[in-house]
């Protein structure tokens, strides 16, 4: 074997300028790739991240059907839900919540309003929007009438902080209910939607206006490493059982359009690292078919010599393998060295977008930062090897094919 | 018993809708030590011959016998194994592999019988030095004289110890001097280590050197001279 390894070494550099071309070619697609990928990678970690800490956590407790319906009665009372969870390893927050449909009206405007009823210090410790907000602009307790206000909805209230509205919902005995609040923070997520409905107050003041105290529509579970998602959720479950008629899910069904968002967009990456890889094939194939052509009349010798087909289509694939693993090599190292730039450095597209990025419902950092993923970099590079090897074949079975004789005719 | 042996042998090829017949109705038999010439003009029948005896082709009709082998109803595969171990060939414009060193290419038939590379290595420097090119052993071809380069392919058919080499105007392209000196060399190979050599030549002088001369014409046994000395 080490005297094939030897034979391939030298056969491929017998054309060093076109070896080398071919390699460079096959080096820089899986650069490429890997950086791609990497950079894709760690903006949809971003992304998630970004998502489940304003959204529903990693993973999220309701009463069944009420994801389907958003019915506001499908709620469930947490008792002592949430400090059991919060004793799990592994979490690193929970955050319970009420949402509540109603109508917030100052003086002056009345605008329809999703109010979140949530814990402010949990919140606070975890919520991207929350995090920036001084002190004195979050809501102080779980039954203080503090609110804070999406900014385009305190725009088209025309109210200022520390200025006073009333929300309206509707009670569980079907009368109308209302609370007078006092405008604490103002929250600018980017986002028009949420920023044009959000009202975020105290858990037991929402539960007040709804006659539904103690009761929570969310759990939402923060955990320290996305990895034991699915650990954790097997001991929540086992915990629901506490809790019949709710459901413990995992944030791509909680949050489907970013789960969606976030799949449409890796297909469509995955379809042109394809179309990459696709060229980088038919550039190989090309290379060693020339190779090959150029070398009938040996290959007719080297078949006359006593070599069976078999051995002499070894000879040009193990050339293949060789070209493959040395530019698996050198791509994995520019591949290295360009996701090392991304994950340190990344790409601003500040100056590009001046708006602010949102995608499938989350805002994200105009700075695009990659992320390590050294497992999915080796299979690519794997990958590629394989397609050499896969482009080879032709030209190895075409050598094989000839006979002595007819090699030897070839000038 | 005779080491080669072609009853009725002929070889038609066909050129498009053309047949040539190269070879026709040939019978011939080689004995073990032979040192045999086939001589002939151009398109005579020579490398034919030479091809068929070699295991490189196969007769359209008729029988090729190599070392008890028939080689007509031999597959691929065994005709390919019987050419490594039993036959050695030396070409006209050498053939050695541009990117191997003299030496490796001497061993280049003992590395597909899967020999290891110290024996393989001592086989070939004795043999260079019996052929008088040793010191030569790390150059490349394109660093060799015709004489050297058919030389270090006298070196690669001899390295499997064959009990036949084949040559095909292994002279042509060596000035008369090298040409003189390849002869001598072969004729010493065959006295000395009882080597068959059957090779193909139209040129008289070479011709002359030989113990046996078989003549073709038009693919036809034209004369057999020399057979019993």
């Amino acid at each position: 074997m080490v005297d094939y390894l030897h034979l391939a070494w030298k056969n491929l550099w017998r054309n060093r300028r076109r070896t080398m071309i071919t390699l460079a070619a096959i080096a820089l697609s899986i650069m490429l790739v890997q950086a791609l990928h990497n950079l894709s990678n760690g903006v949809y970690a971003g992304m998630v991240d970004s998502g489940v800490r304003a959204g529903s956590g990693h993973i999220a407790i309701y009463q069944t059907g009420y994801l389907d319906s958003r019915e506001e009665n499908l709620d469930f009372e947490d008792r002592n839900l949430v400090e059991l969870i919060t004793a799990l390893d592994g979490v690193e927050q929970v955050l319970p919540r009420l949402y509540i449909p109603a109508l917030a009206q100052s003086s002056r405007e009345s605008r329809g309003v999703v109010l979140i009823g949530v814990d402010p210090q949990r919140e606070r410790s975890i919520n991207p929007f929350l995090k920036t907000l001084p002190e004195d602009a979050m809501v102080r307790s779980v039954d203080s009438r503090d609110a804070v206000v999406g900014a385009r909805l305190l725009e088209e209230l025309q109210i200022k902080p520390g200025q006073k509205f009333v929300v309206t919902a509707q009670n569980r005995d079907g009368t109308l209910h209302s609370e007078l609040l006092r405008v604490r923070g103002v929250v600018s997520t980017g986002m028009k939607d949420v920023d044009g409905s959000l009202i975020m107050v105290g858990r037991e003041r929402a539960g007040m206006l709804t006659g539904s105290t103690g009761s929570v529509h969310e759990v939402a579970i923060i955990l320290a490493d996305s990895d034991s998602a699915e650990t954790v959720l097997g001991e929540i479950t086992k915990l629901l059982d506490d809790h019949p008629g709710t459901e413990a899910v995992k944030w791509e069904r909680a949050m489907p359009n970013l789960a969606n968002a976030i799949k449409l967009d890796y297909a469509s990456q995955k379809f042109i690292f394809l179309i990459i890889l696709l060229i980088v094939a038919i550039g190989v194939v090309n290379t060693l078919l020339m190779s090959v052509m150029e070398r009938m009349r040996e290959f007719g010798v080297i078949l006359a010599l006593g070599s069976q087909p078999g051995t002499l289509r070894g000879m040009i694939l193990l050339e293949a393998l060789v070209l493959g693993l040395l530019a698996a090599a050198v791509g994995t190292l520019l591949g290295t060295l360009a996701t090392w730039y991304l994950v340190t450095v990344g790409i601003d597209l500040a100056s590009l977008v001046p708006e602010t990025l949102e995608f499938g419902g989350v805002v994200f950092d105009p700075i695009m930062r990659a992320s390590w993923n050294p497992g999915w970099m080796a299979r690519i590079a794997g990958y590629v090897v394989g397609l050499t090897l896969l482009a080879a074949l032709y030209p190895a079975i075409k050598a094989g094919r000839i006979t002595p004789v007819e090699g030897m005719r070839h000038l | 018993m005779a080491l080669i042996e072609l009853h009725n042998v002929s070889k038609i090829y066909r050129l498009g809708s053309q047949s040539v017949s190269a070879l026709s109705e040939l019978s011939l038999t080689f004995e073990a030590g032979e040192f045999a010439v086939l001589a002939g003009p151009s398109g005579s029948g020579k490398t034919t011959a030479l091809n068929l005896i070699g295991c490189l082709d196969r007769p359209t009709s008729g029988q090729v016998i190599v070392n008890d082998m028939n080689l007509g109803t031999a597959s691929s595969r065994q005709l390919a194994d019987f050419r490594l171990q039993h036959i050695g060939f030396i070409f006209q414009s050498y053939n050695l592999i541009p990117v191997l060193t003299a030496a490796e290419n001497a061993e280049f038939t003992l590395m597909l019988q899967k020999i290891p590379k110290a024996p393989r290595r001592e086989r070939v420097r004795r043999l260079f030095a019996e052929l008088g090119i040793d010191g030569l052993e790390e150059r490349r071809p394109a660093d060799l004289s015709g004489g050297q380069q058919q030389r270090v392919a006298i070196a690669r058919a001899m390295a499997g110890n064959p009990r036949v080499i084949l040559a095909d105007e292994p002279t042509a392209n060596l000035d008369s001097h090298a040409a003189e000196e390849l002869l001598e060399l072969m004729r010493r190979l065959n006295r000395e280590q009882g080597t068959t050599f059957v090779f193909s030549s139209h040129d008289d002088r070479v011709i002359s050197q030989a113990r046996r001369v078989i003549r073709l014409e038009d693919g036809c046994l034209a004369g057999d001279t020399g057979h019993d000395r």
